[in-house]
């Protein structure tokens, strides 16, 4: 299943080195006296621009290849417009000219900023009823008996496949569209909260205990700290299909929203639109993923280290 | 209580005269009631018996595998006998009641800091807010690592975890401390250092202790009492009273030097070899 595009792992090592540089990706320096004494100064700096120099590079031979692929009209025009038209169309669609806002009244921004939002609005009552549900599945079996099932249910399902019935029960309106994106992201939390508290290590929950530790400090002292970094897991999955539900939620009365924009740009043959939406729904991902991972970072600095 | 049944009455009230009873105790692990199909269950401690009076020192001792944690953990109220029965101050083992526990590794939580740590074992005892600042500091200067509140607990060294956890547990200033080789990973000065600091402690508070070693130096100096097993299964097989002064004020030091610790020890050691290769 290609469920989160956004925060596929192959994008990880992508958007976390250009934030900190990271270590593991440095190769070997070679030990040269004439050379290595004013150039590795600052080694790690030096080797982030590397990488990033390597990343330009290659973008530059993508952007090539595809004007090559227009000039030579390897596919018709209407199907593949060059580089410069998508630049054109993602300027038009930024500004306001001749009257006309942006793309069906909305600037690209704005048409991302509503999608943004719903994806917040999802995921978050995604969080809050997902985590709940995920330490009561991994702590209580009766629970997982009943909804464990469920969850993996709602996991397989492909969002299109539910959206015909939000629709019927509400509405074309902005519910069914968070309802989509609840359902579509809670799964991942609840299942990756309750593999989480199943792992809890049961040393420390003796040690917990040992020091008079009740349920309840058991719970918010050593079941939820100890979950968290899985948690957090489970909710950088859940905005990754979010992300890619939020296309399916804006198929019907979609605009303002990047998924509506692309739908009704689909609908006239606007293929440059369709590529700034992708665009710009791809780059905004890479962003909201290299943010999360900062927060883990920062909420749990244990992480692999006990 | 009743008058009917005195004898009952009589019995219970001597156990609770004590600190700890372990009254023909035999511990099974993966016991088939336990779920655990499919394989035949190992006797870990067969048969044994112990009683320590309130503010003693029993140290256990014996070869790897012979059930020390075992028995430990009985004594946490962690497992139950399979047979036998046993209790703290007269009633059934509940861990985190009057009973302080050091385990074989520290078992630091990782998400708080080294104050943070002894700030979870402080509140669950009860101790208000504004007054955990000042017995955190106290009881890290007690096993030696004062100023050190805002560390992370990865950031120490295996011997500073341990100390945390000790002080962790010396936190709800309990009755019976159990320890589980609490100073293995300590280097030489560290550890005599708390072997001090801990036989202070405990002559000061009447603090009762359980206390697991290889070492046979360490059990010399720290017991009141020295308790051989041997494993297959695990069982006590001897028993040494150490005569050493345990008052307050007593030079543990010092003690390292005299010739009746020298006997002790040696006497233990030979105790142990034949423990080991019988
Ligand atoms: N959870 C368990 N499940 C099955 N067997 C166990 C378990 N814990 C301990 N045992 C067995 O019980 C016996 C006693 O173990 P125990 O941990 O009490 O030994 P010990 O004296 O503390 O050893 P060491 O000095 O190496 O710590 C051993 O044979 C061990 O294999
Ligand atoms: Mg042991």
């Amino acid at each position: 299943m290609s469920t989160a595009a956004p925060a596929d792992p192959e994008l990880a090592p992508v958007a976390s080195s250009t934030a900190s540089g990271s270590s593991e990706e440095v190769p070997p320096l070679k030990a040269d006296p004439a050379t290595s004494k004013p150039r590795n100064r600052n080694p790690l700096r030096f080797a982030a621009l590397r990488w990033t120099a390597l990343r330009l590079v290659a973008l530059a031979v993508l952007l090539g290849a595809w004007q090559l692929v227009v000039v030579l009209e390897v596919w018709p025009r209407v199907l593949v417009p060059s580089p410069g038209e998508v630049w054109h169309q993602f300027i038009l669609a930024s500004t306001v000219h001749d009257g006309v806002r942006g793309y069906g009244d909305h600037l690209l921004i704005e048409h991302l900023a509503v999608s943004l939002r719903r994806i917040g609005i999802g995921v978050g009552y995604a969080v809050v009823f997902g985590v709940p549900l995920g330490v009561a599945i991994g702590a209580v079996r009766p629970v997982a008996v009943v909804l464990e099932p469920a969850v993996t249910f709602l996991r397989t399902l492909p969002p299109l496949a539910y959206l015909s019935l939000l629709v019927i029960w509400f509405g074309i309106d902005e519910s069914p569209k968070i309802w989509l994106l609840v359902i579509a992201a809670m799964p991942p939390i609840a299942a990756s909260t309750a593999a989480a508290v199943r792992g809890v290590p049961g040393d420390l929950v003796e040690a917990a205990k040992a020091l008079g530790a009740g349920r309840l400090p058991l719970l918010g002292g050593v079941v939820l700290p100890s979950a968290l970094p899985e948690i957090l897991t489970g909710i950088r999955i859940a905005v990754g299909v979010a992300y890619t539900s939020v296309v399916a939620a804006e198929t019907i009365n979609g605009v303002p929203g990047i998924g509506g924009m692309i739908r009704d740009a689909q609908r006239y043959n606007q293929t440059s639109v369709v590529i700034v939406g992708i665009i710009a729904i791809g780059l905004s991902g890479i962003v909201l993923d290299a943010l999360m991972k900062a927060l883990e970072r920062v909420l749990v600095p244990w992480r692999g280290r006990a | 209580m009743p008058p009917a049944d005195s004898s009952t009455t009589a019995a219970t009230e001597a156990r609770a005269a004590h600190a700890v009873v372990l009254d023909r105790i035999t511990v099974r692990y993966g016991d088939a009631r336990r779920g655990r199909r499919g394989r035949a269950p190992v006797t870990a401690v067969s048969d044994v018996s112990l009683t320590l009076d309130r503010g003693e020192f029993v140290v256990l001792v014996g070869p790897s595998g012979c059930g020390k944690t075992t028995l430990l953990r009985i004594v946490a109220g962690f497992e139950r006998p399979a047979e036998g029965t046993a209790t703290t101050h007269g009633e059934a083992p509940t861990p985190g009641r009057g009973t302080g526990v050091v385990f074989q590794q520290p078992r630091l939580f990782p998400w708080r800091t080294v104050g943070g740590n002894l700030a979870f074992a402080l509140a669950r005892h009860g101790v208000p807010r504004d007054a955990r600042a000042a017995r955190t500091a106290e009881l890290l200067s007690q096993v030696g690592l004062s100023g050190m509140e805002h560390r992370r607990t990865w950031e120490l060294s295996g011997g500073q975890q341990q100390r945390v956890a000790i002080a962790r547990a010396l936190a709800g200033e309990p009755e019976l401390l159990l320890l589980d080789e609490p100073f293995a990973a300590l280097d030489a000065l560290t550890r005599e250092h708390l072997q001090e600091e801990v036989r202070t402690l405990a002559s000061r508070t009447g603090t009762t202790v359980l206390f697991v070693t290889h070492s046979a130096e360490e059990a010399i100096l720290l017991g009141s009492r020295v308790l051989v097993m041997a494993a297959g299964p695990g069982r006590i097989v001897e028993e040494i009273a150490v005569p050493l002064p345990r008052e307050p004020t007593t030079d543990v030091a010092a003690l390292r030097g005299t010739a009746e610790f020298a006997r002790l020890r040696g006497e233990l050691a030979a105790s142990l070899r034949n423990t080991a290769t019988s």
